[in-house]
């Protein structure tokens, strides 16, 4: 049996990540990763290159599998970071989406993210813009998503970028 | 509005009393003060020789608010000059970094070579222009005092200032222990990471020596060095951390301590005995035959350095270097990079950078509640109910003239010392830098 990724389907499940981000209904996001998940957001190296070897360059978050997502979820809900709560009201809007590869039990997409912050006590509003790319493996009768580079664009941070932020 | 800078800090010590004054958090009469006279009235951090180090490449950066260009001459001469046109003010370089035989203004094409020589003045004969104009010189206008301490780059805006040899002082004990790791010298791990948070830049300045919030602060990213250690968490991001006991409450003896030298440089060090997820542990027996075997434990311990105002040096779950920039009195630019030894393993590197971005990146575990905890600070400096901060009388006692045995031990001569078990803290390192701004500031006084 093999499973063919339609662009209606890579739609579905990333707009699905982007409401379990945003409602921080984070287990769930979690179950959307395979196990040995590769979760990257590089950094730049000058004006207009991005970081591409994580192993000698610096990135803002690597992650070589979920087990480093866990870490930061559990981070954002231990009520021992201040920086984590009150939790910042966040809106993810994805576009541009783009099938650019889709083979059995695989493919990858590309899609356009900007996220809306709201930093509720600092009453403050940030927003974070670029690229994403997901390779999605198809996994128990389920499209999962193996490794998620994350391009940011605007990479001056405003204080703090999370997992629910990006 | 005037300010009585004077009565800012109460430095009071034979009656024990340190304090200081919320109003220089936050009025921007101060602000506009302290960049006139500490970061656009002395000495302050450029950068590193690494960033330019072939002929004709350059760098850009910041001496307060003005724009700098760091250049290297065909000759192999490092050259720092205002990053502005003499003609009309536009920057000449455009990019954090490049090479470049000659700089083109953009505007009106004036051209400058990379030793900063004006090479061509666009249509000069036509230009009507007066003999005491053709005479005088068009080149860039370099920094009035611009010097090298083995890599590290120090500029200042004006002339009248000590030699950076004075300047860095005994400090510059320290600044040898990040570049001789073992000895092939240091470089920026390419992808500097640059972030803002919204209060006073000196918040910055202390936190990088605050010992006593780490426990406080950070006990989410302490929590998940445990998980890591049980094999919960990630595992490839182990860190030095579990090896550390100066941030365990229940640690017994000396943890740590302070240093303080002249012209408000710090150093605060917490004790790591050299473990196999430290980055340079491979290396252990060659920086020992280099430094001395105090010299190595030093390297190995925890050590967050600042050379006043705006350099800071933190080597603990990695190696950060970090460049104070202030925007405005509520505001703050904070550029920042890891450093690492340029011979290092691609697996210690691996190991460095993981630990890194985990620690001190903005999108990391621990940096991110610092800055939230600046912000909540520069809320309640808008008080004047009681202006004093009680922030600073930590280890009055402790604090005692000159060095001890592990200052001796590697020919460190600091001013003040104190020695320190886990619970101590000292705050009185912070003396120490605003003795220096109270100095500093007098000048505008």
């Amino acid at each position: 049996m093999t499973a063919i990724l339609s662009r209606s389907d890579a739609e579905d499940l990333l707009y699905r990540e982007a409401a379990l981000l945003d409602e921080g209904a984070w287990d769930e996001w979690l179950s959307l990763y395979t196990e040995d998940a590769l979760f990257w957001m590089p950094a730049w190296r000058d004006e207009n290159t991005p970081t591409s070897d994580p192993q000698s360059e610096l990135s803002l978050i690597y992650y070589e599998g979920r087990r480093g997502l866990e870490d930061r979820v559990f981070r954002a809900r231990s009520g021992q970071s201040v920086a984590s709560h009150p939790r910042p009201r966040c809106l993810h809007c994805i576009s541009n989406v783009r099938l650019i590869e889709s083979a059995d039990n695989s493919a990858e997409v590309a899609s356009a993210f900007t996220v809306f912050l709201h930093d509720v006590r600092a009453d403050r509003t940030h927003h974070f813009f670029g690229r994403y790319r997901h390779t999605l493996r198809h996994e128990e009768g389920l499209w999962r998503i193996a490794r998620k580079h994350i391009l940011l664009l605007n990479d001056t941070i405003p204080t703090v970028v999370d997992f629910y932020s990006i | 509005m005037t300010i009585d800078l004077a009565g800012l800090i109460d430095d009071r010590p034979e009656d024990g009393v340190f304090r200081v004054d919320r109003a220089i958090f936050r009025e921007p009469g101060i602000f506009d003060l302290e960049m006139r006279h500490i970061f656009e009235g002395g000495w302050v951090f450029l950068g590193l020789a690494s960033q330019a180090s072939a002929p004709h490449d350059f760098f850009t950066t910041h001496a307060g608010r003005v724009p700098v260009l760091i250049t290297r001459d065909g000759d192999g001469q490092l050259h720092a000059f205002v990053n502005s046109c003499p003609h009309k003010g536009a920057q000449v370089a455009q990019t954090r970094a490049g090479n470049a035989r000659l700089h083109v203004c953009p505007y009106h094409s004036w051209t400058f070579d990379s030793a900063g020589r004006n090479r061509g003045l666009k249509w000069q004969r036509a230009g009507c222009y007066s003999v005491a104009f053709n005479d005088g010189d068009h080149g860039l206008t370099p920094l009035p005092c611009f010097e090298e301490y083995r890599g590290f780059l120090f500029g200042s805006l004006v002339a009248a200032v000590p030699t950076l040899a004075e300047h860095l002082g005994g400090a510059a004990r320290f600044l040898d222990f990040v570049v001789g790791q073992p000895d092939a010298g240091l470089e920026l791990v390419p992808g500097a990471v640059t972030f803002t948070y919204d209060a006073n830049w000196k918040l910055q300045l202390e936190n990088c020596s605050d010992a006593y919030h780490f426990t406080s602060t950070h006990p989410s990213y302490v929590k998940i060095m445990e998980r890591r250690q049980k094999g919960e968490g990630a595992v490839v991001v182990r860190s030095i951390w579990e090896q550390s006991q100066s941030w365990r409450e229940d640690a017994e003896g000396i943890q740590g301590g302070s240093y303080s030298f002249e012209y408000g440089h710090v150093l605060n060090w917490g004790r790591i005995v050299p473990a196999d997820t430290h980055p340079l542990y491979d290396h252990a027996e060659a920086i020992a035959a280099r430094h001395g075997e105090a010299g190595r434990d030093w390297i190995f311990n925890m050590r967050n350095l600042t050379i006043f105002p705006n350099l800071q040096i933190a080597e603990n779950a990695s190696s950060q270097l970090r460049v104070i920039q202030p925007l405005d009195v509520g505001r703050t630019l904070m550029r920042t990079w890891c450093i690492a030894p340029k011979a290092e393993s691609g697996t210690a590197r691996h190991q460095r950078i993981r630990q890194y971005e985990d620690f001190f990146n903005p999108s990391g575990m621990a940096t991110p509640d610092d800055t939230v905890a600046y912000e909540s600070c520069q809320r309640g400096h808008a008080s004047r109910v009681d202006p004093w901060l009680q922030g600073y009388a930590r280890g009055m006692t402790a604090s005692r003239e000159g060095g001890n045995s592990l200052s001796e031990a590697i020919g460190a001569a600091p001013m003040r010392s104190v020695l320190a078990d886990s619970q101590l803290c000292d705050e009185t390192l912070y003396h120490n830098y605003y003795r220096e701004w109270a100095r500093r500031m007098a000048a505008a006084a």
